[in-house]
């Protein structure tokens, strides 16, 4: 063909692409038809406009710097926040909600396979510690541990709130909150029957004491001393905590395994099962359980600060005849609450190219989380008192709340700060979880299998479920050839 | 006359064309099925932290996964589910459309469409009725017994009877969807057998298992593979409505639940790939093996 010529610089044959020689082409493989056809046709030019309206199209860049978080009503709470903040400030920074999950993935891309990420980034527990899976310098945070030790935040700011984001001696975020658990008990059942909660100082005291308002299956109205079951992990994880058990001991070794965790959860499996159990079933979170509290199904329920605006959201009618009182101890002199929830802020290694990033993205995590300002929006808002010891002074929390018969709720959750206990930051967190869930369920089944309702007799069976649990968890992180390297660096054991 | 072909171009090149046409699918097919299948079975055979970590590990993944207690726990979830499925819902299933079939029934189509309706509402949206039915103390299904025949209030369904309720919730969406498979082959039963065998004296039953059973098996062999691949994939229904978990105890726990919480939860691919890897070839023996009786069933 006339359009076929040599190249003149390598004397290569190179063939001009000329509309008939494209047509010659389609003909020797018998595609004219198809090519031509209008369909064909109107799909190419189709393709054709959206993929230059693509590559035209202005993308609109994005000013300052990004905050992802996962909690709705910390992002109604910052954005008045936020904006001051850009009003006042040269560098500016913009909140994208994104639902837990997302943000949970997003987080987990960005740390291990280097996808955009936000620079900064307010996380939960359990996703927090998923970042801490791999090597230390893996972690997509940035450490903040000289920091916090120069600026003197780790003494400023509530000890135990630092445990859950503290992965192999590193500190990788500011905490957002306490979460201390008090118990809320339905204040108008027990008054009324004449009980004074402040004879109540361990659990064997409160169902003691409790025990008249009982009304077992048959009754008319069925009534349980405590929202308490099997299958509540959340609720089995801060009774072992409250007794100073746990999953994982500072080192981030498990102890599920432990004398004091088969104790609890002995203890916990002969109220929920048998003809005489005293705690019964009221889901959080779910209409059935929040109607069954309503109706006084269970006389008391744990309530972390957080829950407290979820009630006053979810069961208004219950407003005026909750008081809240600090958890009964395991043993007397023993700690009177535990810890649930918690969320921190970090700033991701992605976001910090330049000292001035760091130092730009550090200025605003302080003011978001240690202002006193937000620490009140926190307290009004969220019901959520601060971990920042310096405003605990503040008059707001000593406001009666109507909701919970007047009581100041505020002051009565800082009281009980101190004695949060610490949690463990390891990866393995939410196996473990699972794991002693598997374990409380597998033990009530055994128990009414065999028809053993006695904590006495229950508890060579929890030893022996937990070992199982432990054993379990144990060989996933035997597993983790990461974790191994890190030990043999002297990290995790 | 002969319809014009590619050969007829003078100077084409037939064999291009094919190649041309399919081209598209290959690419898609490598891209989305091929690469991702051999990629997984690299993963199988390492441990990552992301891609930027990762180590190889020869099989101790696959090792590891047939002493892990929640796999075997995972596979006899799913095997249990699997065969309540296939024993409960095709029988189910066959007796429904036989029923729609009968002759001179009144209303046949509006059944079929009642019966076929929940196929199409989604898994998620199922999930979440089945929920609030199983609920106890307040779930629709315990209010109703309890107030007809006294039924325990707190029997729990979600909690110590998972597998039961996940298969009376899969019952509730896919027998009419089945039932449309065999409602199809029943009609193609040939009227000419079923006759010729009644004026041999044969009786219902004799004309249903020597008749319709050998002239619907090709229809009723494929609903058999199909719900079975359908039960080994079981995901979305335990993990709707047991909230995001595998229920108390893994009671609901099924292997492609086990794989997802394991990739996607503990982040381990590595492993999720050893437990995909093991699905896949479980997947095919069954399929091989189902082709097989059917061959035979035929050849017979």
């Amino acid at each position: 063909m006339e359009a076929a010529s040599l190249h003149p610089s390598f004397g290569v044959k190179v063939q001009r692409v000329t509309p008939a020689w494209v047509r010659h082409r389609l003909e020797r493989l018998g595609l004219v038809a198809t090519v031509t056809s209008p369909v064909v046709l109107a799909f190419a030019l189709l393709s054709l406009a959206s993929f230059t309206a693509m590559m035209v199209w202005p993308i609109p860049s994005r000013e300052g710097k990004t905050m992802w978080l996962g909690a709705p009503p910390h992002f109604r709470m910052y954005e008045p926040m936020v904006a001051e903040w850009n009003k006042t400030h040269e560098s500016r920074f913009r909140l994208v909600l994104l639902s837990q999950p997302a943000l949970e993935r997003r987080m987990l891309s960005a740390f291990t396979s280097g996808t955009p990420a936000a620079d900064i980034l307010e996380v939960e527990r359990r996703p927090a510690a998923r970042a801490f899976m791999g090597p230390l310098e893996g972690v997509g945070f940035v450490d903040l541990t000289d920091r916090l030790r120069v600026e003197g935040l780790l003494d400023e700011l509530n000890g135990p709130s630092f445990t859950p984001w503290t992965s192999r001696g590193r500190t990788f975020g500011l905490p957002h909150d306490v979460h201390s658990v008090m118990l809320g008990y339905r204040a108008d059942i027990v008054e009324a029957a004449g009980i004074d909660v402040s004879q109540i100082e361990t659990w064997e005291d409160y169902f003691r004491i409790m025990k008249p308002l009982l009304q077992g299956p048959g009754s008319t109205q069925e009534r349980y001393l405590l929202n308490l079951w099997e299958t509540h992990g959340d609720h089995i994880e801060l009774l072992l905590l409250q007794a100073g058990g746990g999953f994982f001991d500072p080192q981030d070794r498990p102890i599920i395994a432990s004398e004091v965790n088969a104790h609890v959860l002995a203890k916990i499996i002969s109220w929920c099962v048998g003809p005489d159990r005293v705690c019964g079933d009221a889901p959080n979170f779910m209409a059935s359980g929040n109607r069954l509290k309503v109706e006084g199904y269970v006389l008391a329920s744990f309530m972390p600060d957080w829950m407290c605006g979820i009630y006053r959201g979810e069961m208004p009618q219950l407003g005026g005849k909750l008081k809240l009182m600090p958890l009964p101890a395991w043993e007397r002199g023993g700690r009177r609450t535990s810890v649930w929830g918690g969320s921190m802020i970090g700033i991701s290694k992605s976001g910090v190219r330049t000292p001035e990033d760091f130092e730009k993205s550090w200025a605003f995590a302080k003011e978001l989380y240690l202002s006193p300002s937000l620490a009140r929006t926190l307290y009004e808002v969220g019901d959520i008192v601060t971990p920042v010891k310096s405003h605990w002074g503040d008059p707001i929390f000593d406001r009666p709340d109507a909701y919970f018969s007047g009581q100041p709720k505020g002051r009565m959750y800082l009281d009980l700060a101190p004695q949060v206990p610490a949690r463990s930051s390891s990866p393995y967190n939410t196996m473990a979880w699972l794991r002693v869930a598997d374990a409380a369920t597998a033990l009530a089944s055994w128990a009414r299998d065999n028809q053993k309702f006695d904590y006495v007799d229950i508890l060579p069976e929890a030893k022996r479920v937990l070992a199982q649990a432990h054993g379990q968890v144990q060989a996933q992180i035997d597993r983790n050839v990461f974790l191994s390297d890190a030990a043999k660096s002297g990290g995790v054991p | 006359m002969r319809a014009a072909s590619i050969a007829d171009v003078p100077g084409a090149q037939p064999r291009l064309a094919p190649w041309l046409f399919l081209s598209p699918f290959l690419l898609v097919f490598l891209v989305f099925t091929a690469y991702p299948l051999v990629q997984a079975m690299v993963l199988s055979l390492q441990q990552t932290f992301g891609p930027q970590h990762t180590r190889f590990v020869g099989l101790r993944n696959f090792q590891f996964l047939f002493s892990d207690p929640l796999f075997w726990t995972a596979l006899r979830n799913t095997v249990v589910y699997s065969l309540g499925s296939l024993l409960i819902q095709l029988p189910l299933s066959l007796g429904l459309a036989m029923l729609l079939e009968t002759p001179g029934l009144r209303g046949g189509r509006l059944y079929r469409v009642i019966l076929f309706s929940p196929s199409l509402v989604g898994v998620s949206f199922a999930a979440m009725i089945f929920a609030v039915i199983f609920e106890k103390r307040t779930g629709l299904l315990n209010v109703a017994l309890h107030r007809t025949i006294g039924w325990n209030l707190d029997f729990a369904w979600l909690e110590r009877h998972v597998m039961p309720a996940l298969i009376v919730a899969s019952l509730w969406m896919w027998v009419g969807f089945n039932m449309t498979y065999f409602s199809a082959a029943l009609k193609n039963v040939r009227r000419d057998l079923l006759e010729a065998a009644e004026i041999d004296g044969a009786g219902p039953w004799r004309r249903f298992l020597h008749v319709t059973i050998p002239e619907i098996s090709p229809v009723a062999g494929f609903v058999v593979l199909l719900s079975m691949i359908g039960s080994f994939q079981l995901f979305e229904l335990p993990y709707l409505l047991l909230n995001s978990t595998a229920g108390p105890g893994n009671r609901g726990m099924t292997i492609v639940l086990y794989l997802y919480q394991t990739g996607f939860e503990n982040s381990d691919l590595g492993y999720a790939s050893a437990i995909g890897w093991v699905l896949g070839l479980l997947l095919i023996v069954m399929t091989v093996f189902q082709r097989v009786l059917v061959r035979r069933s035929e050849a017979a």
